[in-house]
């Protein structure tokens, strides 16, 4: 079997893995946790833990999910808080965790309502033997205004509550962004400025997942009603790379180390968000669909993945893809790539066809009697729905035309 | 006409179809299907890594744990193994293991993955004879362990069954040779056009190498006395053979008559079809609902329309005429045809090698091993049940425990 080293430091702390539970209820617990390690987690950022005064008291049931066609689970919506443990138990989970394994990573996540309670709960989670602090400043549907999503938003509020934090710990420590925001570099360089080391992003998007027909509420129902509340899973991967990628694009956060959250399932996933700058990767919905489990491939497919690119270290793939995401206004927008039909793998469905008349440009023609589509270069405008739809791949990049009066290398073009 | 005996029947999977059947997997707990290989496959992993697009760590999973992975994901009796408790049936039908194993398994060949690597050297000799299914993965096994292996083989290319029975429509010569490479690559040594008995003796090899295995299956087919020395008879066996050793340039009888119903019946009717034969009829002992011949190659054949009659034995024979009467009704069966195959099952064939025998297999303890001799026996002729392509794997997994206890290994 592939054996490559996927150690790699964050915020000064070595993780033997980028892999970790984010902080959910995939990591309520002791027993929740100890399994993830053994399974092969690299580092578990345990459930947020919220000042003893804030009771919480969720409500039943507290999720749903999105389908489509027959995948089901494209995205997850869930209604919960924070940790219901109370704040002792919680501690003495952390404590007995990283007794028991000293090598793994072990990263408090903590909630406050004021400067004191930030400040308090950071010194105690610290006392625990928390490696590293994440500040959640992010969780969209909690019952307070003075926490969650609605202070991540406020630059100035997460200023005074990381150096809040920063009084309280000595510990490496990282802000974790809500993606509910227009500009997330503000807040974030509010939290640097305020004493946070790095960035966990994404927290979930608000959202309303579905609503019931019949009974005109959205989803889940509690009696009779529902929230606004956080969406997570695969679907939110997009807008979590879109924001990474942001925040390394920014002068003032170019170099800001990152812990990249939200939908990742696969190796291929995690790689997408090395590439865009994050050095550790942290899963929740992923892990409740599949169980801890399927971390054996996120780690085997990425050490392969490592060899076949000859790479020794991880950290050597961070941010690679950064410097190829530019402004819309940059890119080459002097030639059009036709599409190309294999004719030998095109089995006749004319879905391109149905797709290039009533989304495009009524490029694509169909034949009846021979069952296969031919593209009009004249009317094409090198779109490429057609290949999207086509569903065995029948359809590539084809010829290149160059546009009137606009000079390109055809040879150096990087299709 | 040879041309679709050289053939894949069955065309496989595509990229598509796999992230298909992938996905109908229900990613069980305590997955059934892991259970019921005899090699110790565990499809539910290998299904996981496809589902989450890990085809490299699939294809570990599978080669790491059987050296003839991509020949089982082809020949295997699925329904019979890792198909049989697939809780999917709960919704539908069972995942087609088996097509998503062979899928993986080509992806490996193709992208060219070296998984097996040879073991440090541990200066102990092992000569195996026999080199079908059982023979090939205990080299490999034996290999992987440091220990430096001869094979000799009495044909002149290696793979016992699997290359003169199997025919090209379920297994082709590009897909057993790529399998046993990854084993010569290995570092293995072997000797084909060597038969021992007669070329070298089973005592010479005993005195020259720390352990001998025996691996020399059932060659030769079985014949019912009725049929001895008639010129319209041939078995089945040796008629696969003749075929596969031509790729398919072999002329055959329009009307043929088959005697048997399990696997090999089953290939040799419908190798018949393909080549050409009007009408191909088997006549068989069981019943349909216990036939033996494994759903697939039972498929084939009614696909090619084949005829098959259940349950007859046959009474009489008189040059190409042979008479049956069922095994329970007061039926009776006459036919006449230009060819007689016997596929009524196979036996053992010890040539010059002296070993005894119970029960049609060479007597052995549990361990594999002939009293407390060096000589180990395995695959179809040695207490191993399981007379597959797996079940060899099997027997092989098992005997390198004993042969590493033997010489003081673990
Ligand atoms: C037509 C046919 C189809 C089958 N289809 C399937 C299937 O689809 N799936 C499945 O799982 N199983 C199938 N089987 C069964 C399977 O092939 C056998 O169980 C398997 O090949 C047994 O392996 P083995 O290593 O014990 O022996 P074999 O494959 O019989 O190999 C024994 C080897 O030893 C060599 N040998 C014999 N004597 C000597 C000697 N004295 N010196 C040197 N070499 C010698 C022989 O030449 C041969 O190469 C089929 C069998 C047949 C005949
Ligand atoms: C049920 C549930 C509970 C969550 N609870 C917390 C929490 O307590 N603290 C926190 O920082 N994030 C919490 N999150 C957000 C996740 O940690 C994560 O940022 C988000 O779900 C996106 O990642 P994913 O797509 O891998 O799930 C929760 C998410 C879910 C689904
Ligand atoms: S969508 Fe693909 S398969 Fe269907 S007609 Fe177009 S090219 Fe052919
Ligand atoms: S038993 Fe069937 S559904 Fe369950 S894990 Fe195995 S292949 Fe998948």
């Amino acid at each position: 079997m592939v054996n490559k080293d996927l150690s790699i430091e964050f915020l000064g702390v070595k993780f033997e893995n980028p892999f970790c539970l984010s902080s959910s209820p995939v990591g309520n617990c002791y027993e929740m946790c100890k399994k993830a390690y053994e399974v092969g987690f690299g580092g578990v950022v345990f459930k947020t833990i919220g000042p003893k005064s804030y009771y919480i008291d969720e409500v039943s049931p507290r999720f749903d999910k999105l389908d489509k066609e027959d995948t089901p689970f494209i995205g997850f919506k869930n209604m919960e808080q924070i940790a219901e443990h109370p704040l002792e138990e919680n501690l003495a989970d952390l404590r007995k965790l990283k007794d028991e394994f000293p090598n793994k990573v072990l990263i408090a996540s903590i909630m406050g309502n004021d400067e004191k309670t930030w400040e308090e709960l950071a010194r105690l989670v610290t006392e625990a033997g928390a490696d590293m602090i994440e500040m959640n400043l992010s969780c969209p549907q909690m019952t307070s205004h003075a926490m969650g999503s609605d202070v991540g938003t406020n630059p100035e509020l997460c200023k005074k509550y990381c150096q809040a934090v920063k009084r309280g710990s000595k510990l490496p420590m990282m802000a974790k962004m809500t993606p509910n925001i227009t500009d997330m570099c503000e807040v974030a360089i509010a939290c640097l400025d305020g004493g946070a080391d790095g960035i966990a992003a994404i927290n979930t998007v608000k959202s309303i997942c579905n609503v019931d027909i019949n009974k005109y509420v959205g989803m889940p129902i509690i009696d009779g009603k529902s929230s606004i509340s956080g969406y997570s899973g695969k679907a939110i991967k997009p807008i979590a790379l879109r924001f990474i990628q942001q925040m390394r694009d920014n002068p003032k956060l170019k170099n800001v180390e990152i812990s990249g959250i939200g939908g990742i399932e696969t190796w291929v996933d995690a790689v997408e968000f090395i590439l865009l700058g994050a050095s550790t990767l942290q899963m929740t919905t992923s892990l409740m669909q599949y169980g801890y489990r399927i971390v054996e491939d996120l780690k085997n497919g990425l050490m392969h993945y490592m060899e076949d690119k000859g790479v020794d270290s991880l950290k050597d793939l961070v941010g690679l893809a950064n410097k190829n995401i530019i402004p819309a206004e940059n890119l080459n927008r002097d030639y059009i790539v036709y599409p190309q039909i294999d004719l030998d793998t095109c089995i006749g469905c004319g879905r391109c066809y149905i797709s290039c008349f009533d989304g495009a440009h009524q490029a694509m023609e169909f034949n009846k009697e021979t069952r296969k589509p031919f593209c009009n270069e004249e009317k094409c405008v090198g779109c490429h729905l057609c290949a999207l739809v086509c569903p065995v791949d029948a359809i590539s990049k084809g010829k290149i035309k160059v546009k009137p009066n606009r000079k390109v290398d055809i040879k150096n073009l990087s299709l | 006409m040879e041309c679709k005996y050289l053939n894949d029947l069955d065309a496989g999977l595509n990229f598509k179809t796999l992230k298909l059947e992938a996905s109908r997997c229900l990613l069980c707990l305590d997955a059934p299907c892991s259970k019921e290989c005899p090699a110790g496959t565990d499809p539910a992993k290998f299904i996981r890594s496809v589902r989450f697009d890990n085809l490299k760590g699939a294809a570990e999973t599978i080669r790491e744990n059987n050296p003839l992975g991509g020949i089982c994901a082809r020949v295997c009796p699925t329904e019979k193994y890792c198909q049989k408790g697939c809780l999917r049936c709960g919704i539908d039908k069972p995942i087609d293991i088996g097509s998503i194993q062979r899928y993986v398994c080509d992806f490996e060949q193709k992208t060219n993955m070296k998984i097996l690597k040879k073991g440090v050297d541990n200066n102990k000799r092992i000569a195996i004879v026999g080199s079908g299914p059982s023979g090939l993965s205990l080299a490999s096994l034996l290999l992987q362990h440091g220990y430096s292996v001869d094979l000799y083989e009495k044909n002149d290319k290696l793979g016992g069954y699997l290359r003169y029975g199997i025919p090209s429509y379920r297994l082709s010569n590009e897909v057993l040779d790529n399998e046993i490479n990854k084993i010569i690559d290995l570092g293995l040594k072997y000797h084909t056009n060597t038969e021992i008995g007669k070329d070298i003796t089973l005592n010479e090899l005993k005195t020259y190498f720390d352990a001998v295995v025996v691996a020399i299956g059932y060659s030769k087919g079985k014949v019912l006395d009725m049929f001895k020395d008639n010129p319209y008879v041939e078995s089945a066996v040796d008629f696969l053979k003749r075929i596969k050793e031509n790729d398919g340039h072999v002329l055959v009888d329009d009307n043929v008559l088959v005697i048997g119903g399990g696997d090999v019946s089953m290939d040799i009717c419908t190798s018949l079809k393909i080549l050409g034969s009007t009408n191909v009829s088997a006549v068989v002992y069981e019943e349909l609902f216990e036939f033996k011949a494994s759903k697939k190659e039972l498929e084939d054949a009614r696909k090619h329309n084949v005829t098959i009659i259940d349950g007859y034995v046959p009474t009489a024979c008189k040059d190409n005429h042979v008479t049956f009467k069922h095994r329970r009704l007061p039926y009776q069966l006459e036919m006449t045809a230009d060819k007689i195959v016997l596929a009524v099952g196979q036996t053992y064939d010890l040539g010059n090698i002296d070993l005894e025998m119970e029960r049609g297999q060479v007597k052995t303890k549990y361990n594999y091993q002939v009293g407390d001799s060096n000589v180990f026996v395995i695959g179809d002729i040695s207490i191993n049940k399981e007379k597959t392509v797996v079940g060899s794997v099997k027997s092989a997994k098992e005997a390198l425990y004993y042969i590493n206890k033997y010489l003081g290994g673990f």
